[in-house]
């Protein structure tokens, strides 16, 4: 049993950015230790991420960005406020300054990790901080629109 | 911590000639200029003609990307230009479609119609420097187009301007995919570079091993790459659209991405050299010396530059534009101190743009050519990483060239296992990284640099403009030659598309109509996100 036993992950970009080599292999450190891992790959929208978390009952959603697409991760913050998904913890990584990840921390972002985080920082930080597993079925989740 | 080139060579205490059996000077190196070309393309070096040292240029709008470029001149970069088209323009799309009104600008300048070029060179020579244009693949067409058409509005001949705004079909599988499939990018490449070719425009084509390497690729990996992707397009050029290989050898530059391994990344651009040389001579039957001369420009490694103590990152580019000058490159162009943690300030631009003036102007690494030949270290180094590419361009050739081993996965692969062993390697400190993995310093001890701000209202006002400035066109103009593009788009791939989109340019048709306006004629939606429908009747 890995660290990250029953902990579903989405791991999406925003946007059109494309630089999906931090997505892909943070999501196979996150396999690697035994995290569910929803890789949504490239050209999401906030509406599109938010909904997977929904319908995944995803316990994580974790952007990777590449030094733009701040204002649609606020986006995604606002939508995962309004659809009362405040246990799923949202993170990001990339290419990200301090004044931005001020503001999105202020958006409810749980955490900004720098581009060369360790493999295991990410695990032990989404393994600690996760919600308890709940019993929500998928009829009482919300579809936006 | 290993001691080992990134494609696995152990590498050796002492280097002696035991480690390069059977040298031959004339045979492995000759002279500067003469073939295999290890040693650089011209026996004078940088003595007869200095590298090109740029940076490269496009945030906000067009407006905001020209006064940079003319602050670049003033810092002294006036042998050629560098600008980059942000996401929306490679996408394809316009700022004010529902997806591209919020990155208009944001990563890249905003290329999306003839406006915007006219805009973002107002005042700045087409000829005299060269003129490069980045992006994806899908729009080369587009930027070449506006080259053509701004050239003919100033009175100018396009045969007059040289630089490069064509890429390679292929990055799209190298860790930055694009919207457009691999087909519309082929045939747009391979019309655009016929165009420039047989028109005798001095327009080269990127043929970019960059992205590769700064997805994760190594090096003897990325010689592979670089040698095959030369190999199917100049062969589909010849073969398929009836060149010369004298003629086609003038149309590709290879951009390499440069990283802090010093004598490594010397030896894999002199292995690129030779292999490149034989190639031509051999496979293509190259009949001119010229034809054996593979053009190559820099780019320092973006993906070295560390977001922790970001001042370290000023060494790193010192490094790495030493050897980018020593390789002997035609272009050199940097990463920035902050290239970890925003888009380039102002600030890190200039620190850039300086380190490569220091080292072309106080260091001396410019008045002798291929200084370190004849080290034991360095040609073995050369002869090994050449040795390693071969193996796996031969892997790529049996499964019959780049564009099956793509449809085959293999190189996606290559390339997805390679990013994770070095990710690994990072994280078992097999590899160090100062301030990242080795001697980190507690976070209130970081010096803050000033960072490159975006405003969210920048994109939304750029994407305003254009829905505005739209309707004031002349659409009937822009409706004909829509027309007129759409017809040619479905008379086959061998139908070259480039004098239609010149027109539907010149007519100020954006990147959006005139490459929807080309799926649609393929079958395809005319928005490649299908958010919005085609405004225009075609028939």
């Amino acid at each position: 049993m890995g660290k990250g036993s029953g902990i579903k992950v989405i791991v999406s970009m925003i946007g059109l950015d494309s630089h999906t080599t931090g997505g892909e292999v943070v999501s196979m450190a996150l396999r690697d230790a035994g995290f569910e891992v929803v890789y949504l790959g490239t050209k999401q929208t906030a509406e599109m991420v938010v909904n997977a978390a929904i319908q995944e009952d995803a316990d994580v959603i974790g952007i990777s960005s590449d030094a733009s697409n701040y204002l649609q991760i606020e986006e995604l913050l606002d939508l995962v406020r309004k659809n009362d998904l405040s246990d799923v913890l949202v993170v990001c990584s990339g290419n990200i300054s301090m004044p931005q990840i001020e503001k999105l921390t202020a958006k409810g972002l749980a955490k900004a990790f720098s581009p060369e985080s360790a493999g295991d920082e990410i695990v032990d930080y989404l393994a600690s901080n996760t919600r308890s597993r709940h019993v929500a079925s998928m009829g009482q989740a919300k579809c936006i629109v | 911590m290993v001691r080992a080139t990134d494609y696995g060579y152990e590498i050796k205490a002492v280097y002696s000639p035991e480690d390069i059996p059977g040298f031959d000077y004339q045979k492995d190196l000759g002279d500067p200029g003469s073939f295999p070309y290890t040693r650089g393309n011209h026996n004078q070096g940088y003595r007869s003609r200095m590298w090109t040292q740029r940076m490269t240029a496009g945030l906000g709008s067009s407006s905001d990307a020209n006064k940079v470029l003319k602050k670049y001149r003033e810092m002294g970069q006036t042998g050629g230009m560098c600008v980059i088209s942000d996401r929306v323009f490679s996408d394809c799309i316009d700022p004010d479609h529902p997806l591209g009104r919020r990155e208009a600008g944001v990563l890249g300048w905003p290329g999306c119609s003839l406006l915007e070029f006219e805009e973002l060179m107002e005042g700045i020579p087409l000829t005299g420097q060269s003129i490069t244009l980045l992006g994806s693949s899908a729009p080369s067409s587009l930027r070449l187009a506006y080259v053509v058409a701004l050239a003919e509005k100033r009175g100018i001949n396009p045969q007059e301007i040289h630089g490069g705004v064509m890429e390679s079909p292929f990055e799209n599988y190298f860790g930055q995919t694009d919207v457009q499939p691999f087909d519309i990018n082929l045939k747009l490449f391979l019309d655009a570079s016929e165009y420039v070719l047989r028109n005798k425009i001095r327009m080269r084509a990127c043929i970019i091993s960059q992205h590769f390497q700064e997805s994760g690729g190594n090096n003897a990996q990325a010689l592979a790459i670089e040698l095959s992707m030369l190999k199917e397009l100049c062969g589909l050029l010849v073969n398929e659209r009836g060149l010369d290989f004298d003629t086609v050898s003038q149309l590709p530059y290879e951009l390499v991405s440069i990283g802090t391994r010093f004598f490594e990344e010397i030896a894999k651009v002199r292995a690129l050299r030779r292999m490149w040389a034989k190639m031509a001579k051999e496979h293509f039957n190259a009949k001119k010396d010229k034809s054996c001369q593979l053009l190559i420009a820099v780019h320092t490694s973006g993906r070295t530059m560390t977001y922790q103590q970001p001042l370290n990152n000023i060494v790193r580019c010192a490094v790495q534009t030493l050897a980018g000058a020593i390789v002997g490159c035609t272009a050199l162009d940097n990463a920035t101190m902050d290239n970890a943690i925003a888009e380039p300030s102002p600030l890190a631009a200039r620190m850039s743009l300086n380190t490569q003036h220091i080292i072309a102007a106080e260091t001396g690494a410019a008045d002798v050519v291929d200084p370190l030949a004849g080290s034991y270290f360095v040609e073995c180094l050369t002869n090994k990483v050449e040795e390693e590419g071969y193996k796996i361009l031969r892997t790529i050739d049996e499964m019959g060239g780049m564009i099956a081993a793509i449809k085959k996965g293999y190189i996606q692969q290559l390339l997805r296992e390679e990013a994770a062993i070095k990710f690994r390697a990072l994280d078992k400190k097999e590899r160090l990284v100062v301030g990242v993995n080795h001697l980190v310093i507690p976070e209130e001890e970081e010096f803050a640099i000033p960072i490159q701000e975006l405003h969210a209202g920048d994109s939304e006002a750029i994407a305003k403009r254009m829905a505005e400035w739209k309707k004031t066109r002349d659409m009937p103009a822009v409706t004909k030659t829509l027309r007129q593009l759409h017809a040619d788009a479905g008379k086959g791939d061998r139908f070259n598309l480039m004098p239609s989109i010149i027109e539907a340019v010149k007519a100020y048709a954006t990147v959006g109509e005139i490459m929807g306006v080309i799926r649609k004629a393929r079958g395809l939606s005319y928005d490649p996100f299908n958010v919005i429908d085609c405004p225009y009747e075609l028939q």
